[in-house]
């Protein structure tokens, strides 16, 4: 039956942005985990341990995010493991965001020049040491404008989910087209939404750019 | 027992060999200033003590510690072997105070207040008490270099590298620098310092070591070395920097 798209469309769009939302911000934290640990790994001294992190960078980025979404959420269940959307959909997310943001990070890390590893550990201060009171103070500021870029990736990359069950912001698009029949509406209304969550994330950052530029 | 002892140091990177068997021994309370020409190895040598630099052959002591022994705990020894570098490397999301106190608070567990006493009294020595809550940006590279020295104070070494530190420096701002490092060698503080200030090594040092690749090619009491070189190389590099 084909009805009208209304106004209480809108608001089930709107209530769909929930799931977008949660799903960013499991992912993010997932991600923000994982990508840590990779950008520690990327910068250790310890060569096999660069290459452990380089090796999880480069198997990550070269493989599509719904293929990971796939492989847990239908692939382990055909071995026998039920797993819910929400692990699935956690795990892949951290997965994939995990790689996106340690190379992030790891790049920011870098940045900082090798001269100030160099007077912390002639001070004393051991590996650890140096990156938390040195380096990683100082690569924070760096990070923040790419960081947020990508989480405004990370908020469009949720609709993926759509894939293994979610009804988040996209998927609900599609299901008031199917009723509706009225996919120009809608679907301008789905991208309206998104950018009134991804405009704003990209001003702060645009705005932190500036502001760190000229601050300590 | 010399507080510093090179023996036969090599040092190479991939094929290019930069320190070709280098032996020195430094007393307590000697200067020694380091010069040559830009890659001969005086700054390499320099960062050997330290352990910033792995060698592959000969052995490298301080106060009988082997430093390039894979046993040995190169913080515990970098406690007592401060450097300064010739592009400052100030913390420059830090105060002045935070980088002074840094080291003392996380290293040695000195509490906040009297870390703060430390930094008031290294800041004293180099001249800089007014500058304490500054920022190494505001300061110019006189003054960074010497927080840089004051940091390195705060850690109480037995000896002090300084790897060129002047040569950074707009020229009317090396005198206060040289300045602070007067004053340390009055204090008996032990120094190596790879210079270009060849009328400041003659001043100051005890003795010259004259580096020309990779190796010690001529080392003395600094009045004599410079004042009557023996080696046609030592020659040229003197006439070369004087004129």
């Amino acid at each position: 039956m084909i009805r009208e798209f209304t106004f209480t469309d809108v608001l089930y769009l709107i209530a769909a942005m929930r799931w977008t939302l949660a799903l960013t911000a499991i992912a993010f934290l997932g991600g923000g985990i994982v990508g840590l640990t990779v950008a520690l790994l990327r910068v250790s001294t310890f060569a096999p341990l660069r290459w452990l992190g380089a090796l999880y960078v480069h198997a990550v980025q070269g493989t599509p995010l719904l293929a990971w979404l796939f492989v847990f959420f239908f692939g382990l269940s055909i071995v026998g493991i039920e797993v819910s959307p929400w692990i699935a959909a956690a795990a892949a997310y951290s997965i994939y965001a995990g790689a996106f943001l340690g190379e992030i990070w790891r790049g920011c890390l870098q940045a900082i020049p090798r001269t100030q590893w160099e007077a912390g550990a002639s001070l004393g201060l051991g590996f650890a040491a140096q990156l938390r009171y040195i380096i990683v103070p100082q690569a924070t500021r760096l990070a923040i404008p790419p960081t947020v870029g990508f989480l405004v990736q990370l908020i469009k990359n949720t609709s993926l989910a759509a894939v293994i069950g979610f009804i988040e912001l996209t998927r609900e698009g599609q299901l008031t087209t199917a009723t509706t029949f009225r996919p120009f509406s809608v679907y301008i209304t789905v991208a309206v939404l998104y950018f009134l969550l991804c405009f704003p994330l990209t001003q702060w950052s645009r705005r932190l750019e500036r502001s760190l530029h000229v601050a300590r | 027992m010399s507080l510093v002892e090179l023996r036969d140091v090599v040092k190479r990177y991939g094929q290019n060999t930069v320190l070709n068997g280098v032996s020195l021994s430094v007393e307590k309370g000697e200067i020694i200033a380091i010069i040559g020409r830009s890659g001969s190895g005086k700054s390499t040598m320099l960062r050997c003590i330290n352990g910033l630099e792995p060698i592959q052959g000969g052995t490298v002591a301080f106060d009988g510690t082997i430093v390039n022994d894979r046993a040995t705990d190169l913080r515990k020894l970098r406690q007592h072997v401060g450097i300064v570098f010739q592009s400052f490397n100030l913390f420059p999301h830090l105060s002045v105070e935070k980088n002074i106190t840094l080291a003392p608070k996380v290293v040695k567990g000195v509490p906040q207040a009297e870390a703060r006493r430390l930094a008031e009294s290294v800041l004293q020595k180099v001249g800089l008490a007014e500058k304490i809550d500054a920022y190494p940006d505001q300061l110019s590279g006189g003054q960074q270099q010497r927080v840089a020295i004051a940091r390195s104070l705060a850690m109480q070494p037995q000896l002090m590298l300084f790897d060129e530190i002047t040569s950074a420096l707009d020229p009317e701002l090396v005198g206060e620098v040289l300045k602070v490092l007067e004053e340390m060698a009055r204090d008996g503080m032990t120094m190596m310092l790879v210079t270009h200030e060849i009328g400041f090594a003659r001043r100051v040092a005890d003795r010259v070591v004259f580096m020309h690749e990779g190796r010690i090619w001529e080392h003395g009491a600094a009045a004599e070395t410079l004042g009557k070189p023996r080696t046609p190389e030592l020659e040229t590099f003197l006439n070369a920097v004087l004129h």
